[in-house]
């Protein structure tokens, strides 16, 4: 499979945990405004928490199987950050300490935010590249 | 008038003028709500703000302190005078030695309202008593009378005089603790009520800030932290007046913000709306609030309650509950594993419920009670109607906990009175040889829930080691077992108290997160032995206690606070389950909060106010809504920041603080944070509030009311739940910071700064029974400098007492004292002696352990490290720590 088709993979999954992340914005604005309650929000939540961490990761590792060493290189720092929170285990949303870490959670979500918003464009830009090479 | 006031530690002294507020409430007659008798409608004294009131209010005014002054000579013969009387009397002849009297008899806990304070009488500016007024030691009130008088006019409500101290020239004066904090000085007008009570109580809810900052940017340069400090839930001690109930479920609130309507609003429209003191937004008055429902007739608006009560409690209708108000519930989980029989928990345990009894909450008689007991399996007892013999059930699956049977285990108190008695005789025997060793805590807790889970109330929790089998066994660190079953306790409305005796390492930590997210309590008893009477009177004293505590059910408590005001973090036994919404499914007696605010816009109101609702059941089944409200000022200016702030509320909050720290980062980090935020507040108040000139390099400034902040601090760097050390016990410690989060200014306070008495050469009229109780002997400061060979010493904590005999105390001394020939016959270590009173409030018995100055070394170690002005170690003496504060104030 060629270059296009990887990258055309990857926009769409970028579009996926991009939406994803929107969903976790749009939780946790709720949870300030009394929407949803914390214990809710968290067991909501927390169900998204690895498969998302998990997503991330596959998509790296294709990048590393098909030799694509910039867009793997681009994905490290955000898979080596998720990596450590997991091994500290503080990966998951505690409900009873939501409201003290909520800034640093929504700092967070935002951050993931805009690095699937540019590995979008990325992917995009990638892709057009490799097709174009590909038809030349 | 020398009456020790001022010498009473905080417990006895809160206790005096409580007493002394019933002498004025029941004085209530004297006053009457803004009267007709001079020609102006009641409602016209609410006009709206910035309308000067008419003049005749005032001579009107100043006649009902002089009526007041004299009940109170009359009725008490008493010469204790409120601020505001005093000052409605100026111009009388109170000499200074009034005032003199009404300083020394200023003491923590009394509600100063300004209701009698002068508005704008000009005539008093120059009044020639005032010039000569010395700033004295106790000054504070006597500043605040001049500056009244001397700030009069446009605003009518003038600041906070500020005094600077040198830190480094005056060393701390324990007595200085209970000086009341600076008075809340509102401008006049801001209340419609009369009455004394109608601001808050420091010991209900107390502010970090007595006069709020009008924008965040002023709060900021000043670097105090703003927090509020409550106990709504507080007990009243013998004399207490009752916090007034409201029956007739006419419970006016604002449309917008559902504030409760209180002492701070304003009736406009002649009396027929009121506005809102929060968000201004204009109310109807109920209908049936001028009406007197139990004497079916028209009632008068000015004696309702919640207009003249700052603490009050609606009964609450049907709108305000979510299920039918729900029985106490209660369910003992006895730790019968071959520890703590041995121990004698077990029967110390089962003797103190059965004596407690009758003690346990049951008005209605709709408590239930049950018991079960685990080690590695579940023991259920069953006890069926009509019989008065327990049958017991053995669950030994833990992993997949069931109850055994579906009823009879959860039984009502007053039906299975005889039963449970039995039973309670029994458990002792029963596990007598138990040889199995090991806790199955967990199951036994999720057995206990689900036999409450319907109806909710409170798990008591008696365990004697480390819990090892099932769910929750912590023998493999960090288990989140309690931290998810907390929220589904908090959810089901069950609260949990943990009571631990363990000898060895129990993971105290881990454990008391189910009592802190479920509104309960942590109790611990290292090394419990029921062999030494002390241990066993301790724990029934304490036990007993928490089972007598009349507990609020299904609670939920929220602040609301004026427009620009933001509750933004919460501390203390909750569940935050809204951004404002802390969720308690049983609240105890004398609990402690604190909830930091900040200033989110720029405050235009002259006074703010904070109002705290606690909805909950009460244990006899009736729903009702705890008010509590507070009005501070505002104010522009940095020194009446710096004037007003309070430091035990600010001591009470960096305890808080410095825990939650600990928890979140190092216990090195909870340190620096609070030396750092002590450090920013003395820069903050060096480069605003000093000249900075020549003198300014040999001196550390502070405002007067601010003086005993850094040793309070230093006694909270050197507390056993934050010291550095690498000795104590993580036990220990854990438990010391479930003490530092949930009590009481009142308990806090000592429990940083212990007290420290010097028994051999009291004056003579202490110990005997005073006016206003025992008469203490006054509070030294905490250095062994203080110690003599030939000496008797009291050092205590609230916790802990140590008595410290010299080693030269005359034979007499001892004698008298311990009932023994000389001081050689005489035991160090842990004892009883006589009864002895608890003064403050909370289920807490101290220890008592006699020190000899040539006793045991860990002992005399021990209580050497209460004296916390002293170097110990690798900590810092007062004068250290002070110089290093200056070190690191004069860098910068
Ligand atoms: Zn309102």
């Amino acid at each position: 499979m060629g270059a296009g088709w990887l990258f055309l993979f990857a926009v769409l999954y970028s579009a996926g945990l991009l939406f994803g992340m929107v969903f976790f914005v749009i939780m946790f604005s709720d949870l300030e405004s009394d929407y949803i309650n914390p214990i809710d929000l968290c067991n909501k939540l927390n169900q998204f928490v690895l498969p998302e961490y998990g997503a991330h990761a596959f998509l790296a590792l294709l990048f590393l199987l098909w030799g694509q060493w910039t867009a793997f290189l681009w994905n490290v720092p955000l898979l080596a950050y998720n990596g450590n929170k997991v091994f500290n285990k503080n990966h998951m949303y505690d409900a009873t300490e939501i409201f003290r870490t909520l800034p640093s959670h929504q700092k967070e979500t935002y951050f993931k935010l805009a690095f699937y918003l540019l590995s979008f464009f990325y992917y995009l830009y990638r892709m057009i590249v490799a097709l174009v090479a590909e038809n030349a | 008038m020398a009456t020790p006031a001022e010498q009473l530690p905080p417990g006895w002294a809160a206790e005096w003028l409580t007493w002394n507020a019933t002498e004025t409430a029941t004085g209530r007659t004297q006053w009457e709500p803004p009267a007709p008798q001079g020609g102006v409608a009641p409602y016209a004294d609410n006009a709206p703000t910035g309308s000067p009131p008419p003049a005749h209010h005032h001579a009107k005014r100043r006649q009902y302190a002089a009526g007041q002054t004299q009940a109170y000579y009359g009725g008490g013969g008493e010469a204790i005078l409120d601020p505001g009387y005093l000052a409605g009397q100026a111009d009388s002849t109170w000499g200074s030695a009034a005032l003199y009297a009404w300083q020394t008899h200023a003491a923590p806990g009394v509600a100063q309202p300004q209701y009698y304070a002068p508005t704008t009488e000009p005539e008093y500016i120059n009044q020639p008593g005032y010039g000569q007024q010395q700033p004295a030691t106790y000054g504070q009130p006597v500043d605040n009378l001049a500056n009244q008088f001397g700030g009069m006019g446009i605003a009518g409500q003038k600041g906070f005089q500020l005094y600077t101290t040198n830190l480094l020239t005056s060393p701390p004066d324990p007595r200085d603790l209970q000086i009341p904090p600076p008075e809340i000085r509102l401008p006049p007008n801001s209340c419609i009520s009369p009455s004394p009570t109608a601001n808050s109580d420091p010991s209900y809810q107390r502010c970090t800030l007595n006069a709020i900052p009008t924008a965040s940017s002023l709060l900021g340069k000043a670097k105090i932290p703003l927090a509020l400090i409550l106990t709504p839930y507080r007990s009243l001690k013998e004399g207490d007046e009752p916090v007034p109930v409201i029956t007739d479920t006419v419970i006016a609130r604002c449309r917008r913000c559902r504030t409760y309507i209180n002492p701070y609003v304003q009736f406009i429209d002649g009396g027929n709306r009121w506005r809102c003191c929060m968000c201004n937004m204009t109310n109807e008055v109920p209908q049936l609030f001028d009406w007197d429902q139990v004497r079916n007739q028209p009632g008068d608006r000015w004696a309702r309650a919640e207009l003249n009560h700052s603490v009050v409690e609606f009964v609450a209708p049907t709108e305000y509950m979510v299920r039918p108000p729900q029985p106490a519930v209660y369910i003992f989980l006895i730790d019968v594993s071959n520890t703590a029989v041995q121990s004698g928990m077990v029967a110390t345990a089962t003797r103190t419920i059965k004596e407690n009894l009758d003690r346990i909450p049951d008005e209605d008689g709709r408590t239930k009670v049950a018991i079960i007991c685990f080690d590695t399996s579940l023991y259920f007892f069953s006890l069926p109607q009509g019989t008065t013999e327990a049958s017991m059930l053995v669950v030994s699956d833990i992993d997949d906990v069931f109850l055994p049977k579906p009823n009879d285990l959860l039984v009502n108190l007053a039906e299975a009175r005889e039963s449970m008695e039995n039973l309670l005789d029994k458990i002792g025997n029963m596990f007598q040889e138990n040889s199995i060793i090991g806790s199955a805590l967990g199951p036994a807790l999720q057995a206990g829930f689900k036999l409450m889970s319907p109806i909710g109330g409170k798990i008591m929790v008696l365990s004697s080691s480390l819990p090892s089998a099932g769910a929750g066994g912590l023998l493999q660190a960090a288990v989140p077992f309690y931290k998810t079953f907390a929220i589904e306790c908090s959810r089901a409305q069950v609260s949990v108290d943990m009571f631990l005796f363990s000898s060895a390492y129990q993971d105290v930590a881990t454990l008391a997160c189910l009592p802190h997210y479920t509104s309960g309590q942590t109790y611990y008893y290292p090394a419990f032995n029921a062999g030494r009477a002390e241990d066993a009177i301790k724990f029934a004293h304490e036990f007993g206690e928490v089972l007598a505590m009349p507990i609020m059910l299904e609670a939920v408590m929220r602040v609301r606070a004026s427009r620009g005001l933001r509750m933004s973090s919460f501390h203390g036994n909750f569940f935050v389950r809204s951004t404002d919404l802390l969720a308690m499914p049983a609240v105890p007696l004398d609990q402690s909060y604190a909830i930091e605010i900040q200033i989110e816009e720029t405050i235009n109101t002259p006074f703010v106010v904070f109002q705290t609702a606690v909805l909950h059941t009460t244990c006899y089944g009736e729903r009702r809504i705890r008010v509590v409200t507070m009005a501070l000022p505002t104010t522009s200016s940095l020194s009446e920041v710096f004037a007003s702030a309070d430091q035990v509320a600010i001591a009470t909050f960096f305890a808080n603080k410095a825990v939650e720290r600990s928890l979140t980062h190092k216990l090195e980090d909870a340190r620096d944070l609070v030396q750092k935020s002590l450090i920013d507040i003395l820069i903050a108040y060096k480069t605003s509030m000093t000249s900075g000139g020549a003198g300014a390099s040999a001196q550390l400034a502070i405002s007067e009311n601010l003086k005993m902040l850094p040793v309070l601090t230093l006694g909270l760097l050197k507390n056993v739940g934050v010291r550095q050390s690498t000795q104590i016990p993580p036990d220990l410690r854990a438990y010391a910071q479930a003490l530092l989060t949930s009590l009481p200014s009142q308990l806090l306070i000592p429990y940083l700064y212990p007290t420290f008495y010097s028994l051999h050469n009291m004056p003579p009229e202490a110990g005997e029974i005073g006016e206003h109780g025992v008469i203490l002997p006054p509070p030294l400061p905490l250095t062994s400098e203080r110690l003599e060979r030939h000496g008797l010493y009291l050092i205590e904590d609230g916790q802990t007492m140590f008595l410290w005999v010299g080693r030269d105390a005359v034979p007499q001394l001892v004698a008298d004292v311990f009932d023994l020939p000389s001081y050689d016959a005489l035991r160090g270590g842990k004892t009883t002696l006589r009864k002895i009173r608890e003064m403050r409030r909370g289920p807490y018995y101290p220890h008592l352990y006699i020190v000899k100055e040539d006793g045991e070394p860990p002992l005399r170690l021990w209580a050497l490290s209460a004296l916390i002005q002293d170097r110990a170690d690798v900590l810092p003496s007062y004068q250290q720590f002070i110089s290093t504060l200056k070190e690191k104030v004069s860098s910068t």
